[in-house]
């Protein structure tokens, strides 16, 4: 059994439906990149996971599942999620933010506080700024602080690195790494392009208009041409 | 002139804690509660029937009025809003439905003529040739303590915290693990309280009868479209204009005329700044 395992799930938007029957599996300490174009159902996925669409199939943590359950149990069971546009709260400061994160987890704020500033001293420094001023490349490391907050034992990024410059994308894929490496965190990601993920995730599953249409390590997926060309820029 | 001063403030702290409710409920909720004005109705009326019929202390009348409203709120959040899910319109005719229900059901109990609400506390204070009734001080000053707390309470509880990420931004709320429909409930009761607790100080400067939920309500859609998706301190300084302009033209035009201007003042900056003059989301 694997740690998260997601299970034929299929989403739907009103009548429209954005999944078909998407598999996917992690194990503990894993990274996993999903990568797919525009409208290919990244966020979908992670969205379903989290309980924030209607979905059929199922999804497990450690065996149970979370379908139903309600997205603010499913933070409570240790899934934190980061997500596209970061839904930050504008008018609060920093501080906050990270906060509200800590909403379901709060005997340990002072833990993951330290956590959060040791992996991005600029949210320490920048503690009492409206994340409604900050740059792009702050709010997504509030985004990721906030997410953090909630201690997760899973971790959802969507697209982490978008219109970012190198140097932040850098931090931010450094990050990652010490999560996975000094807390175990599992950590899914999703990308557009699979350069950024790739050079941190253990296994990439291809996402194409809501089907997986391929999966495994780097190396396996690099041997396919098409999938090369479309995704890994080479 | 030193009697408007005095009126103002205090009449306008009290419109603060009034209008506070209705903001909380607008900025958490997004929706209108037109019924907002039935909690002061029903909170006066509560006090009335306990402190002045039964004779229980004005403190437990008090409390018994907060209580009553908290609970209004929660059977309004539970059966109305909720299970209209999230279709604005639908909450606001009902909220308007609902009060118009209420305002029949005090005249059936209570009757259609008006009330005198005896002095909270008895006895006046003259100062310069100004008056100020104890009863308008006590609401003033308790209007204050309440509005402190509640700012504390928002500001620095994790249940007012997670008040505040509800109303600027929910999905953002969700994913941090709050569950919003508790935060709602929440929110629900205690714009009951505030408005309940509102209703008793206002009776207590005019009176009581079954249509006063009316102009509260218009007070309160004032501070909401003046200021914008009301923060606490966006809705005290609106409280404050709307509280001076209403004394200031009862006092030196027409007692009948106040609240004339503010449904001017509404108009006015709907026609002028339509997103209010403080407006940004948060509480
Ligand atoms: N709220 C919504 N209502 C209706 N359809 C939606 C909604 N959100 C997404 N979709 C549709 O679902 C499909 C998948 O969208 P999704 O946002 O998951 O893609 P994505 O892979 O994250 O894309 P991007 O890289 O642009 O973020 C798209 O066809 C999109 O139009
Ligand atoms: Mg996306």
């Amino acid at each position: 059994m694997a740690y998260l395992e997601i299970d034929g799930l299929s989403a739907f938007y009103g009548r429209a439906q954005a999944l078909f029957g998407v598999s996917l599996e992690a194990d503990q300490g894993d990274i996993i990149a999903v990568i797919g174009a525009n409208g290919a159902g990244k966020s979908t996925l992670f969205d379903s996971v989290m309980g924030l669409t209607r979905t059929q199939g199922d999804v497990r943590l450690e065996g149970e599942s979370l379908i139903g359950m309600g997205t603010s149990t499913i933070v409570r069971r240790g899934v934190g999620y980061a997500p596209e546009r970061f839904n930050l709260f504008p008018y609060m400061t920093v501080r906050d933010n990270l906060l509200v994160g800590a909403y379901t987890a709060r005997e340990d704020i002072q833990n993951n506080l330290e956590m959060v500033h040791a992996l991005f001293p600029r949210l320490k420094e920048r503690e009492g700024q409206e994340t409604s001023t900050q740059s792009g490349g702050e709010r997504q490391m509030v985004s990721l602080g906030r997410a953090l907050m909630t201690s997760p034992r899973l971790l959802f990024v969507d697209e982490p690195t978008i219109g970012l410059a190198p140097r932040v994308c850098n931090e931010i894929a450094e990050a990652l790494r010490r999560l996975r490496g000094e807390f175990g965190l599992t950590i899914l990601i999703a990308e557009q392009n699979a350069n950024f993920a790739l050079s941190l995730s253990d296994r990439i599953y291809v996402l194409e208009s809501g089907r997986v249409t391929a999966q495994g390590t780097h190396d396996e997926l690099s041997d396919d041409e098409t999938l090369a060309a479309a995704y890994f820029g080479h | 002139m030193l009697q408007i001063l005095i009126q103002g403030f205090l009449l306008s702290g009290l419109y603060a804690l009034i209008a506070m409710g209705f903001t909380l409920i607008f900025s958490v909720g997004r929706v209108l509660d037109l019924a907002y004005g039935a909690y002061l109705l029903i909170g006066g009326y509560t006090y009335f029937h306990f402190s002045q019929t039964l004779g229980f202390p004005a403190a437990a009348g008090l409390a018994l009025a907060a209580v009553v409203g908290c609970a209004m709120g929660l059977a309004k959040f539970r059966l109305i809003v909720k299970p209209l899910g999230g279709g604005h319109v639908a909450v606001e005719i009902s909220t308007l439905i609902l009060a118009v229900v209420l305002q029949a059901g005090v005249v059936l109990v209570f009757g259609d003529s008006s009330k005198i609400l005896l002095p909270i506390v008895p006895g006046v204070e003259r100062l310069e040739g100004a008056t100020v009734p104890y009863s308008n001080l006590l609401a003033a000053v308790a209007s204050w303590i309440i509005l402190l707390g509640l700012y504390c309470f928002v500001r620095f509880t994790h249940t007012g915290r997670a008040m505040q990420a509800v109303s600027m931004d929910a999905r953002g709320a969700v994913i941090s693990g709050i569950d919003s429909d508790r935060i709602n409930a929440i929110t629900w009761m205690i714009s009951g309280a505030l408005g309940a607790l509102g209703g008793v100080f206002f009776a207590s400067y005019t009176q009581l009868y079954p249509g006063m939920w009316v102009a509260p309500l218009i007070i309160s859609v004032a501070v909401v479209i003046v200021g914008g998706i009301g923060s606490i301190i966006g809705t005290l300084v609106v409280a404050h204009i709307v509280g001076f302009m209403e004394i200031t033209v009862s006092a030196l035009i027409a007692p009948e005329l106040r609240g004339v201007v503010t449904m001017l003042l509404i108009i006015g900056v709907l026609v002028l700044r339509p997103r209010g003059l403080f407006g940004r989301e948060e509480i």
